[in-house]
């Protein structure tokens, strides 16, 4: 075998390691990257897939439990409302009106069961973005505070 | 003040154009009048974004509102470092700190002195050439590529003028917004100022390589390369006596890569210890696009500085740097176009600005004027020599460059992938975390594997017999690892494989060092060992940053084992987990001017021992009505402890977050090892060291082809050197 040759074996099997583990990769974790309207437009499409839709919590749709452990909202689309329920730590930004991400699965009744939510962050550059979710709520004894 | 900055700029805006043309024009046709107009203007255009660089920070430390900048990212109560470091939190100020950078960068390449260097156009007009024809030196590129490095100040210079002034007025200067809370912290005095230092250290090697593109000598050159080249076995850089054309631009841009490489890897890898530390979420790195778009010029950059060894040592792989060098660049403009173009709907909000359009143009020129000009002088930038070995130094290098950039597509193709999907019928997708980690499984572990067999290769030629046994030598050390981890209770195949790369990527170098030592004679060991570092410091310097390599990889390997548990816990009540004993035994609060701090004080045992007291808070910032946790960190060479503080629970309970992760020291140490081996490569080269090494004659092409059994083995040039 020539010396072009081996040198070429070489690198189609580390390319090919790669690539076979990068597809492995993909194929658990890829989603559907969505806005709330792509959503609503086609939810038989997406029940039962994982799904990432980005929009605006509808106006008076938010309801936080007692506990602040679970969520429920409507994400805004020009031709209707998404519902979200979400259960698991609350962004301290979380409130009504404002862009949200959420990453879940579309159950049979058209709602977003998320498991994670996002708010989005600080509008100004920055140069590294927060990767996970923000603190929640205040501590007792500061919860009067400003 | 404001209208003398702006004048400052519009003044660099100015000379920086007239010096990109003047030296490139100058430099073409031999007008010495207007290069030396277009050195002069340069050096004004420094000068002047100096000027304009010190008018902001000093508005920006006096608190000045009536500049908009400082308005948008100061106020009143911020202390005076991070009022500083408002300096690059903004668009405005970090192209600026971003284009000052360019300008000095470029000032010490065009204006150090050189001396009497090798391959200096004085040298060679002193001592004449063997051939009869004139090598392509040092001296050649510096014109061009300084005018080259000039029209990309002037470039980022008509950004801010244009699209983010950071000298614009404010029309409510009584107090400003403030800086967002995360960014309040010491990393980011250092973090992004060393990110941009390396973006713009990559403009040289990139200017570098299209200036000797574009001198016509280059083809010439080639034509008139000497067939008996002398080239030291072991890799010394040893100056001109073997300086082909094509390699001029190689040995110059040779320390400015491995500059901007070390500089960009420190900035990314404090980044990733800002995240750590300040984003409270117990990781480091989430394959986001912004990280990825510093990641992604750093992993050509990698390629780039190997692929410079080969072409300044054998003459091959010419091409590739050449493309390397510019894509490099180009890759760092890439950066910033996608934190600026809004492709992305994500989480986070980047600022959307037309800037970013500027931005990708940036991109795409230097590639097409990279490729355009390879593709014109391809036949002059043929290899000296074929690669004969696939157990030689060249044909591992070139299958790590290889593997690196393989990775390098991975992490473009999965940062890519929703706007990519975007453009086939259909909804768009993106990829999760598993996409890259297992993507970078293969390539880490097959560059880990490169990084323990190269120091027992040689350049040009398969290992010695002595060389093969020591590298079986050096598995058995990896082997050794493996047992010990296994023993240590590490049953993860990946981290069992890392194991044993980092302990034999250690070992190599060390066995390169005594084999070498062992072949001189006369002298104690220690002062042969000394001797070898000493004739050798550059390519030991280089084993010293593949141990950091080695080090990083532990420490990414550990992210393997990575557990974490969510706790709720009443004043005075413990919980055990992991090992841990963590006892809640107050909540402190403190009122701060600025903000509100309130503290968990956990007294936390591990395995039975002597108790420490954590203090995870979360800060209440004021102006910005804001809550921010302070995550709490115990680390040690095994694990790092770290603690979450999410909030209260009932009337006297707090919601925690414990997570272990292992090996995270390792990680932070990796870049002062992989810093220490940069600073020992870069420094100077003594003269008389440099001569050093020169009269180690490689065989020819031809002999090559024969074998290479005329080549001088590294003891030969030991005594050479000796």
């Amino acid at each position: 075998m020539t010396m072009r040759r081996k040198l070429i074996v070489a690198g189609v099997v580390v390319a090919g390691a790669m690539g076979y583990m990068a597809y492995l990769g993909a194929a658990s974790s890829w989603q559907y990257y969505l806005t709330a309207d792509e959503c609503l437009a086609d939810s038989g499409r997406f029940a039962g897939q994982r799904i990432r839709v980005s929009g605006k919590i509808a106006a008076d749709t938010l309801r936080i439990s007692d506990d602040r452990r679970q969520a429920s909202f409507s994400l805004e689309g020009s031709n209707g409302q998404l519902p979200v329920v979400y259960a698991g730590p609350l962004p301290d930004k979380l409130a009504n009106s404002i862009d949200v991400v959420v990453e879940g699965r579309l159950d049979d009744s058209g709602a977003i069961r998320a498991e994670k939510l996002l708010t989005r962050c600080a509008s100004k550059y920055r140069s590294q973005m927060p990767s996970g979710p923000p603190p929640h709520d205040l501590p007792a004894e500061a919860e009067d505070r400003p | 003040m404001m209208i003398f900055g702006e004048l400052c700029l519009l003044a660099a805006l100015a000379t920086s154009g007239y010096a990109a043309f003047a030296c490139i024009v100058g430099w073409r046709s031999g007008h010495d009048a207007i290069r030396r107009s277009g050195l002069w203007a340069g050096a004004v255009g420094v000068l002047a974004l100096s000027a304009t660089s010190l008018v902001l920070l000093w508005a920006l430390l006096t608190k000045d509102f009536r500049f908009d900048y400082v308005v948008q990212y100061c106020d009143n109560l911020l202390p005076w470092q991070y009022a500083l470091s408002a300096f690059w939190v903004g668009q405005a100020g970090s192209l600026l700190l971003w284009a000052w950078f360019v300008a000095v960068l470029a000032a010490v390449y065009r204006f150090r002195p050189t001396g009497d260097c090798p391959n200096s156009r004085g040298h060679r007009a002193q001592h004449g050439h063997e051939n009869g024809t004139v090598p392509l030196s040092r001296d050649d590129l510096r014109d061009p590529a300084f005018g080259l490095l000039m029209a990309f100040l002037c470039f980022l210079v008509a950004v801010m003028v244009f699209a983010a002034d950071p000298m614009q007025p404010s029309l409510v200067a009584k107090s400003g917004a403030g800086l967002a809370p995360s960014l309040q912290h010491p990393a980011m005095l250092w973090h992004p100022p060393i990110v941009f230092l390396g973006y713009a250290a990559w403009a040289v090697p990139c200017a570098l390589a299209l200036a000797a593109l574009c001198c016509p000598r280059v083809v010439g050159q080639v034509a008139n390369l000497p067939e008996q080249r002398q080239v030291g076995n072991l890799p010394h850089d040893d100056g001109a006596q073997r300086a082909p054309a094509t390699t001029a631009w190689a040995r110059e841009a040779r320390s400015w890569a491995l500059f901007a490489w070390i500089v960009l890897g420190a900035g990314i890898l404090l980044g990733a210890e800002w995240a750590y530390q300040e984003l409270g979420w117990g990781g480091y790195w989430a394959w986001d696009p912004v990280e990825n778009g510093s990641l992604i010029p750093w992993l050509t950059g990698t390629a780039l500085v190997h692929c410079l060894m080969t072409v300044r040592y054998l003459g091959i792989l010419k091409k590739s740097a050449m493309f390397l060098a510019a894509a490099t660049f180009a890759l760092c403009n890439f950066a910033t176009f996608l934190t600026r173009s809004g492709i992305f709907s994500s989480l986070h909000e980047f600022s959307r600005s037309p800037l970013a359009w500027m931005f990708l143009a940036a991109t795409l020129v230097p590639i097409a004027a990279g490729g355009g000009l390879l593709f014109r002088r391809r036949s002059a930038l043929r290899a000296d020599r074929p690669i004969t070995s696939l157990w030689s130094r060249e044909a591992w290098t070139l299958l790590s460059c290889a593997a690196i950039l393989l990775l390098t597509l991975a992490t473009l193709l999965g940062t890519l992938a929703a706007p990519l999907s975007g453009l086939l019928p259909g909804p768009k997708i993106a990829v999760g975390v598993e996409f890259y980690n297992n993507a970078l499984i293969p390539c880490g572990l097959f560059l880990l594997a490169a990084i323990a067999t190269v120091p027992l290769l040689r350049w040009g030629q398969p290992p010695t017999a002595e060389q093969k046994k020591t590298l079986l030598a050096a598995a058995g050390t990896g082997a050794i690892a493996v047992a010990l981890a296994f023993v240590c209770g590490i049953r993860h195949p990946v981290a069992l494989g890392v194991a044993a790369l980092a302990a034999a990527s250690v070992a190599a170098p060390v066995a390169a060092l005594v084999l070498d030592a062992r072949r001189s004679s006369g002298k104690p060991l220690l002062r042969r060992v000394l001797g070898v570092l000493a004739v050798h410091r550059r390519q030991y310097a280089g084993f010293l940053i593949h141990a950091g390599i080695g080090c990083f990889a532990i420490g990414v390997t550990g992210s393997l084992g990575t557990q974490r548990e969510d706790f709720v816990l009443r004043k005075g009540e413990s919980v055990a987990w992991a090992g841990y004993d963590v006892r809640y035994a107050d909540l402190i609060q403190r009122d701060l001017p600025d903000k509100v701090v309130v503290e968990t004080q956990l007294e936390v045992s591990r395995d039975g021992g002597a108790p420490f007291t954590m203090l995870p808070a979360q800060h209440l910032h004021r102006l910005q009505n804001q809550w921010a946790g302070k995550v709490a960190i115990r680390a040690s060479w095994t694990e790092d402890f770290y603690v979450i503080l999410h909030g209260s629970e009932g009337p006297d309970g707090i919601r925690l977050t414990c997570v272990e992760n292992p090996a995270m020291r390792w990680l932070w140490l990796s870049g002062w090892i992989a810093a220490a081996g940069a600073l020992v490569g870069l420094w100077p080269t003594r003269r008389a060291a440099r001569s050093v090494g020169t009269a180690v004659v490689l065989p020819s092409r031809s002999t090559v082809h024969r074998g290479g059994s005329a080549t001088a083995t590294p003891t030969e040039s030991l005594r050479a050197a000796s």
